[in-house]
């Protein structure tokens, strides 16, 4: 058996464009947590009795665990492999992204609850003046401007998240741009609500969140699911989960055309930006099987990608029997 | 596709109800979901009232008085109803009010008073020191979902504490 690796990557050994990614992520991700704290702070001071409001702030606070959670898992990834941890520490990303998941299915089967209790109760509620430098306000008011004003950032920083996360292969960077995502659709629903409110209908407000809150859960499942399956070692898949990734195909086509490869198994799963990948190959002939040949197939996968960093290729006379799957369980990428 | 969908329905009702505010501008807004203070306006507005000295005092006959029920009296002047009292405990009150049977609670309520659920207080009209020294805020109740009535008895009170 030849092992090739030569132990999982660290931040150090994305490419140089990657890299620059990922430091902008990071900045992003700062960003993200210092307008959540600000956000935080005032839907907290203007909520008053208003309960959509007190949501949006337990959303806004919930939405502090993503970027938490990136920051994180992109600092423990740093960490080369060692005795203790030959794999290396992608795998916080992983983590990460089960965090991430969990807050936002949080978030979602937070906001449903608590606005079907309103509905089901009848519970009207009552949204009255602010008096402001001498001037009475209707409340309403404030609450939707506050709402507008403190949702700009989470937009244009989710955008920019969003279009990260692809090149990146980055599942909490993806999970977060959810979220952020899912806070101007709530934030969208309170103004809905409160003005709903205002022309004295008082279903306005929880209806509105029911509606938003499942499009969050949605997300808060798939997300939880694709966390899971990735830290469950399922094959891997692309960054939205939305199939497996392509590079599943070009590591088995570029093993299985090698001259001296009669048969081959692959199977890779994802580290957090990184694959392992494990190859077993059946030689056509043992005497044109040798060393150089399997680290030079070794060092070929690496090159195709550079997800694919910890490659271990296993020459066998045969394949293993538990790996034979039928093929149209081998989706087309 | 499912929360693009949600997000469009989203937008959909936002743009609606703009176009609502901005046409029931001129009317009313907020408006109450039952109508009271429309229905007060003019007529008679129904305030149950609690006896808790020296905020509301309740005579041997039936009197109402103190310093709630004064500027209740003049509240009810502003719009031009005439008070009806409805004298009961703070419990029976509640129920009546969230049943819709009264429009406005008296009786020395504060920001802390357990009510919450069935009456939705007016931000605090007063603060006052409690005997043992606590600052107390003094609230009155209307029925919840009575936007327009709670701010424009909020409106008064808040101008009467100006003066």
């Amino acid at each position: 058996m030849t092992a090739g690796s030569r132990g999982t990557g660290d931040g150090r050994e994305l490419p140089e464009p990657l890299q620059r990614t990922l430091r902008a992520a990071i900045r992003l991700e700062w960003l993200t947590v210092a307008s959540q704290l600000v956000i935080a702070v005032l839907v907290g001071v203007v909520s008053g009795q208003s309960q959509a409001m007190k949501v949006a702030w337990i959303d806004d606070a919930l939405s502090l665990l993503p970027p938490a959670a990136f920051l994180v898992a992109s600092h423990r990834i740093r960490r080369s492999p060692s005795a203790d941890h030959p794999y290396g520490f992608h795998r916080s990303i992983g983590v990460a992204h089960l965090v991430a998941a969990t807050a936002l299915l949080a978030m979602g089967g937070y906001l449903a609850v608590d606005s079907l209790i309103s509905l089901v109760t009848v519970e009207r509620p009552p949204i009255g003046i602010v008096v402001i430098g001498g001037h009475a306000l209707w409340a309403g008011w404030l609450m939707v401007v506050v709402m507008a004003v403190t949702n700009v950032s989470p937009i244009v920083l989710g955008h920019f998240k969003m279009k990260l996360a692809e090149p990146l292969h980055d599942k909490v960077l993806y999970a977060d741009a959810a979220m952020s995502r899912a806070n101007w659709t709530s934030a969208l629903a309170t103004i809905v609500g409160v003005l709903g409110v205002g022309l004295g209908w008082w279903w306005a407000d929880a209806t509105a969140a029911v509606v938003v809150s499942a499009g969050i859960v949605r997300d808060g499942v798939s997300n939880l699911r694709s966390a899971i399956g990735g830290l469950t070692d399922r094959r891997a898949r692309t960054f939205d989960d939305a199939r497996p990734h392509p590079l599943l195909r070009r590591i088995d086509e570029l093993a299985a055309c090698q001259p001296w490869v009669d048969a081959v198994r692959s199977r890779v799963r994802d580290e957090g930006h990184l694959f392992h990948v494990e190859v077993f190959v059946v030689p056509t002939d043992p005497r044109q099987f040798s060393v150089q040949r399997c680290a030079d197939l070794v060092e070929a996968l690496r090159s195709l990608d550079w997800k694919i960093h910890d490659v271990v290729v296993a020459p066998l006379p045969a394949l293993p029997e538990h790996q034979a799957f039928p093929p149209e369980e081998a989706e087309p990428a | 596709m499912t929360r693009r969908w949600a997000q469009r329905a989203v937008i959909a009702l936002l743009a609606s109800v703009i176009l609502m505010v901005g046409a029931g501008c001129g009317a009313q807004y907020p408006r109450d979901t039952h109508g009271s203070l429309r229905a007060a306006t003019g007529g008679s507005l129904r305030v149950g009232v609690s006896a808790n000295p020296p905020w509301t005092e309740v005579g041997a006959d039936g009197e109402v008085g103190g310093s709630e029920a004064r500027l209740v009296e003049s509240y009810a002047a502003s719009i031009g109803a005439t008070v009806r009292w409805r004298v009961g405990a703070e419990s029976v009150l509640a129920e009546e009010i969230d049943e819709g049977q009264l429009d406005v609670v008296i009786g020395g309520l504060t920001s802390s008073s357990p009510w919450t659920e069935k009456m939705a207080f007016t931000r605090p009209y007063a603060t006052v020191q409690s005997p043992n020294g606590d600052s107390v805020k003094m609230v009155m109740a209307t029925r919840p979902g009575e936007n327009a009535l709670l701010v424009s008895l909020e409106r008064f009170l808040a101008h009467q504490d100006r003066r």
